[in-house]
């Protein structure tokens, strides 16, 4: 099967197998989360905007709040056949990209940050890789054929592999 | 999802443009003051846009920029951003030095960053310039708050903006302004010590205004006052 390049853009997401690759430009304080069953070579990614859940104006993104997208990546999976037992997450972005001295509040990207990570422990899916925080933009490119995570940014940091 | 031509008339956007129109040619004006030599500004091109769709004006999305963040504060609430690509911008920086503008280092500048602060500094006139052109044009007082540089890709720079200005509505102004910067000494009867930027040289910027979800009713009422001010403008 030919390998297919499937653009992720902000608030959405998508599940795959392999070899095709799921990529998402530009992630500055949303986070990318990519799920993968390592034995059935399939996986998911979503690129998350918002901690959280909001049951009322999240009707119809399902991808944009962490709850809803990981729950919906989840399940996608299981249809697909993936077993929760073989499935791994990783992460990237939650960035702070404008830091000025009066910051008082901690930024989304944290909020996002620690809010993914509470909703993987619960799900009981291990977080095996991340790459978050700083005040840097990422392009994120997952490899389902692998598994494997690039992160790239706009020359502030050598490319990192998840 | 709400599109933008639902959100304003045909009418109200030529309004929008026409008031950034004019944000344009005092901008030129404001840039010739600080550069200490002439500007012209080529016609702008005024977009009425959701905020996703701004990286596709941008010809190369991946490309850093370097980017002015304000918040607007008064009468319309929301952010905005001063938008130089990188090309532009090392340019500019280049000009700016010649007219003495002077560098610093400023919080939230990067260690070992390039020299950005007179972007910072013609960011936060130029906003200056177009909030006043919106004031003139239909009343409404706009201030921003203090400006803070970042250089990176433009999608990460404008996601926490898109993501705090609603999800479903999220329409901005973009200006794409083009300055010919450059030429002979705009008073030639006071000595100037520096350097004088002689060549013309095409410098590309962007202005980008994100009202909030609640500022879209003041502007559109705003706008209407304006419309029967002027009359058939």
């Amino acid at each position: 099967m030919a390998q297919r390049n499937i653009t992720i853009i902000m608030g959405g997401g998508a599940v795959t197998n392999a070899p095709h690759i799921l990529s998402s430009q530009g992630v500055g304080s949303c986070v990318v989360v990519t799920i993968y069953d390592r034995r059935r070579k399939m996986g998911g990614m979503a690129h998350i905007m918002l901690p959280g859940s909001n049951s009322v104006n999240g009707r119809g993104f399902p991808y944009h709040h962490a709850d809803t997208a990981i729950v919906t990546l989840l399940g996608k999976l299981r249809s697909m056949g993936a077993a929760p037992r073989n499935m791994v997450a990783k992460m990237a972005g939650g960035a702070h990209m404008f830091t000025c001295s009066d910051d008082s509040e901690p930024g989304i990207g944290k909020q996002n940050v620690s809010s993914i990570r509470q909703i993987l422990q619960r799900e009981q899916i291990p977080l095996s890789g991340e790459e978050v925080g700083g005040s840097y933009g990422r392009n994120v490119d997952f490899y389902l054929d692998s598994g494997k995570v690039i992160v790239t940014t706009a020359g502030k940091k050598e490319d990192v592999e998840l | 999802m709400s599109n933008n031509t639902q959100l304003f008339t045909e009418e109200q956007m030529d309004f929008i443009r026409e008031m950034m129109n004019i944000g344009a040619g005092n901008a030129a004006t404001a840039l010739q003051q600080l550069l200490q030599c002439p500007v012209d500004v080529i016609i702008p091109r005024v977009h009425i846009l959701p905020v996703a769709q701004v990286t596709s004006i941008l010809d190369n999305p991946i490309e850093p920029v370097a980017c002015v963040r304000m918040g607007m504060v008064g009468d319309i609430g929301g952010a905005m951003f001063f938008i130089v690509p990188e090309e532009s911008s090392e340019k500019l920086v280049k000009i700016a030095e010649k007219a003495q503008m002077g560098t610093r280092i400023l919080p939230g500048q990067k260690h070992g960053e390039e020299d950005f602060s007179a972007i910072v500094e013609i960011g936060n006139i130029l906003s200056g310039v177009y909030l006043a052109a919106v004031h003139d044009f239909c009343g409404l007082n706009i201030n921003h708050t203090v400006p803070v540089l970042a250089v990176d890709m433009i999608q990460p720079l404008l996601d926490e903006a898109l993501i705090k200005t609603s999800i479903q509505m999220h329409t901005s102004v973009l200006v794409e302004n083009e300055f010919m910067i450059g030429g002979p000494p705009v008073e030639p009867v006071i000595l100037i010590e520096h350097d004088i930027v002689l060549e013309k040289q095409s410098i590309k910027t962007f202005m980008l205004m994100i009202p909030s979800a609640e500022s879209i009713k003041p502007l559109i009422d705003a706008l209407g006052q304006a419309k029967k001010a002027y009359g058939a403008a």
